[in-house]
């Protein structure tokens, strides 16, 4: 691992410690922020420029605005008392531990060995990595390519529809957000 | 020389960061955090085992990953503002009936 | 070694660049709304200025001019102002959140600048020189990238401000960010269609082909749609003129910076600044050919033709920032409403059908 590659990785392990510790869900959606762009820094060290891009775009750029709006939206404040308790914390970092102790020797050993030489050539050989993206994109998978503008397109169906109010006389709980004021 | 193979192992770790914080949070929109994260750790796996196989695949299927999440984050996050409507709370405990 | 210190050099003049034509736009805006309003404008500070010191005499009349001209108010008054000022951090929020939100609304916007190139290539002491920073080969998505991540710094701006006023303007501007930025991109796609790369610098010099060998290929000539929705969604993304809503003052007080005060707030104020340089630098690249003169062929690889090249591009650069300055000096504020209007309901469509025919030409054709 490169100084670059260890110095972003710290980054991201760091963030992601503190998206699940911290209790403000705001300081969470920070975390997750700086998270997100050292994985896109991440992308960058592991030579694929435009993935690293558009993580910034589609991740930082878009989905996180959106959280940090829904956030500020509802404006949160910290969870009061009841958190998830020190006995279920501890198991769950256990089982997250054993996990990582079960999977993580057979995942390395096997690709351990395997040289990484190989694949900078096959990098150099297609002339910037955009191109060769698209190619593919529009050539092996373009079916899928096409599938997925479709799951976009659901997507933008299904959130304008959840948004909408059906039924006025149902209405929201008193005190929700919309309802107009304290009661 | 930078070996892909500690960017995998680092993956398996932010996974189960993700998945301890899915598990453990009770607001909601902190668990879409969290799953948010866990498809990256994947995400990073992809891209780390794409540069040891010197192939694209394992890129595409990010992208698809992000298209996927992105389409996510839109109705997930409409979900949770309309639940938020009805129970005037993101707990995941609080909107545990099924019905209001 | 050499390649050291060149990529030394490239870092100061980037970053200074961005800085310079940040502030000559704050000067340009200072004097242009005096202009426009019909008022003199800043002609003050400095104009009176006296000595007696032997060493000082010399300097006097420049120093005069300058002051006459505004220059010392807008460069050296305002900023030492800033820096003097109390430093006011709103009770209840978090002072380090407070303090990092100036940063995050300005760095994304001088990083941009770092994927831009600023004049041809050519040869110094038998070395090849790109005179831009980072030459990714997705340069044109880096800077899309940049604007969306400078969002941030708006938003975590008002949610510090700890006032309804800070948060309805952070909210204001995230929305209108995001729903700009669509239009934006469409259009960045349909250039990469008509180009055929995502590399900044590969547009610039498939501008200076000839169409038909009469016109020069400039984006403006082959986009011209585009040129349009690009500059009103770049106008709405620098949160000004005719779009500046985030910080209505008859509304909003002044929006996502309310509390703002001293170096924090001039921050912002260099941010915003900076994007219109960043901005014009932009459409001066992408729809007007950069460095290149039309029917003007200048010798490749010569340092005097690169030289040259800076020069004609700059004098672009500074034409749009006034343009965008005159803009939001003479056109009044949008409503809301139309605003999300004007982004969802005329700049998508069209900007969409933009692109689909782009594409149907460059199949056709």
């Amino acid at each position: 691992m490169s100084f670059m590659g260890f110095f972003i990785s710290v980054f991201a392990l760091a963030s992601a410690i503190g998206v699940v510790s911290v209790r403000n869900p705001l300081y969470s959606a920070f975390c997750l922020i700086v998270h997100l762009l050292a994985i896109a820094g991440l992308y960058a060290v592991l030579e694929s420029h435009f993935l690293a891009v558009s993580q910034i775009v589609v991740y930082a750029g878009a989905i996180m605005v959106l959280v940090l709006f829904v956030l500020m939206l509802l404006n949160l404040k910290t969870e009061e008392g009841r958190g998830p308790g020190v006995l279920r914390t501890c198991i769950a970092v256990a089982v997250g531990g054993v996990v990582l102790l079960v999977a993580l020797p057979p995942l390395v050993g096997r690709f351990a060995r395997m040289s990484v030489i190989q694949i900078s050539d096959a990098f150099r050989r297609s002339e910037g990595t955009v191109r060769a993206i698209g190619a593919e994109l529009y050539g092996d998978y373009a079916v899928q390519f096409e599938l997925s503008s479709l799951v976009l397109l659901i997507g933008v169906v299904g959130a304008v529809m959840l948004s909408k109010r059906k039924n006025p006389t149902l209405g929201p709980r008193p005190g929700g957000l919309f309802a107009g004021g304290k009661q | 020389m930078s070996s892909p193979v500690t960017y995998i192992a680092l993956s398996l770790v932010l996974f189960i960061i993700g998945a301890i914080g899915v598990t453990l949070r009770r607001n909601a929109i902190v668990v879409f955090m969290c799953i948010e994260m866990m498809l990256n750790a994947v995400n990073l796996a992809f891209v780390a085992f794409s540069k040891l196989h010197g192939n694209l695949d394992g890129q595409i299927a990010v992208l698809f990953t992000m298209v996927i999440a992105a389409a996510e984050s839109a109705v997930g996050l409409a979900i949770i503002l309309a639940v938020f409507r009805s129970v005037a709370s993101v707990d995941t405990a609080e909107s545990a009936e099924l019905k209001w | 070694m050499f390649e050291l210190l060149v990529l030394l050099i490239k870092v100061i003049v980037v970053m200074n660049l961005a800085l310079v034509l940040g502030s000559l736009c704050t000067w340009l805006e200072r004097k242009g709304s005096a202009l426009i309003q019909d008022r003199v404008g800043a002609n003050r500070a400095g104009a009176f200025i006296e000595s007696d010191k032997w060493y000082v005499k010399p300097a006097l009349p420049v120093v005069r001019m300058m002051g006459w001209l505004g220059f010392i108010n807008t460069f050296v008054c305002d900023s030492v102002k800033g820096l003097w000022k109390e430093d006011f951090v709103p009770a209840g929020t978090s002072k380090f959140l407070h303090a990092v939100a100036p940063i995050i609304a300005v760095l994304p916007i001088m990083l941009a600048f770092a994927v831009l190139p600023l004049a041809p290539n050519f040869t110094l002491f038998g070395y090849n020189i790109h005179p831009r920073l980072a030459p990714i080969d997705a340069g044109l998505l880096f800077v899309l990238a940049m604007g969306s991540v400078a969002v941030y710094g708006v938003a975590i701006a008002g949610w510090t401000g700890n006032n309804k006023f800070s948060l309805l303007g952070a909210l204001r501007a995230a929305a209108q960010m995001i729903s700009y930025e669509l239009p934006m991109g469409l259009v960045f796609v349909a250039l990469i269609v008509v180009y055929g790369t995502l590399d900044v610098y590969t547009i610039v010099e498939e501008q200076g082909k000839m169409l038909w060998g009469v016109v020069p290929q400039w984006g403006i000539v082959m986009q011209p749609v585009g040129f349009v929705v690009l500059l009103l969604a770049g106008m709405a993304e620098t949160k000004r003129g005719p779009f500046d809503l985030p910080e209505a003052e008859s509304e909003l007080a002044a929006g996502y910076f309310t509390e703002y005060s001293g170096m924090k707030f001039l921050l912002f104020w260099l941010g915003e600044f900076c994007e219109i340089a960043l901005f014009g630098l932009l459409l001066a690249l992408l729809f007007f050919g950069g460095w290149q003169i039309p029917w003007v062929r200048l010798p490749e690889g010569v340092w005097w033709a690169a030289l040259v090249g800076h020069l004609v591009l700059m004098t672009k650069v500074v034409f749009f920032c006034v343009l965008q300055i005159v803009i939001r000096w003479t056109l009044p504020r949008f409503r809301y409403d139309q605003l999300m209007n004007l982004g969802w309901k005329m700049l998508l469509p069209v900007s969409l059908a933009n692109l689909a025919i782009t594409a149907i030409m460059k199949v056709l054709l």
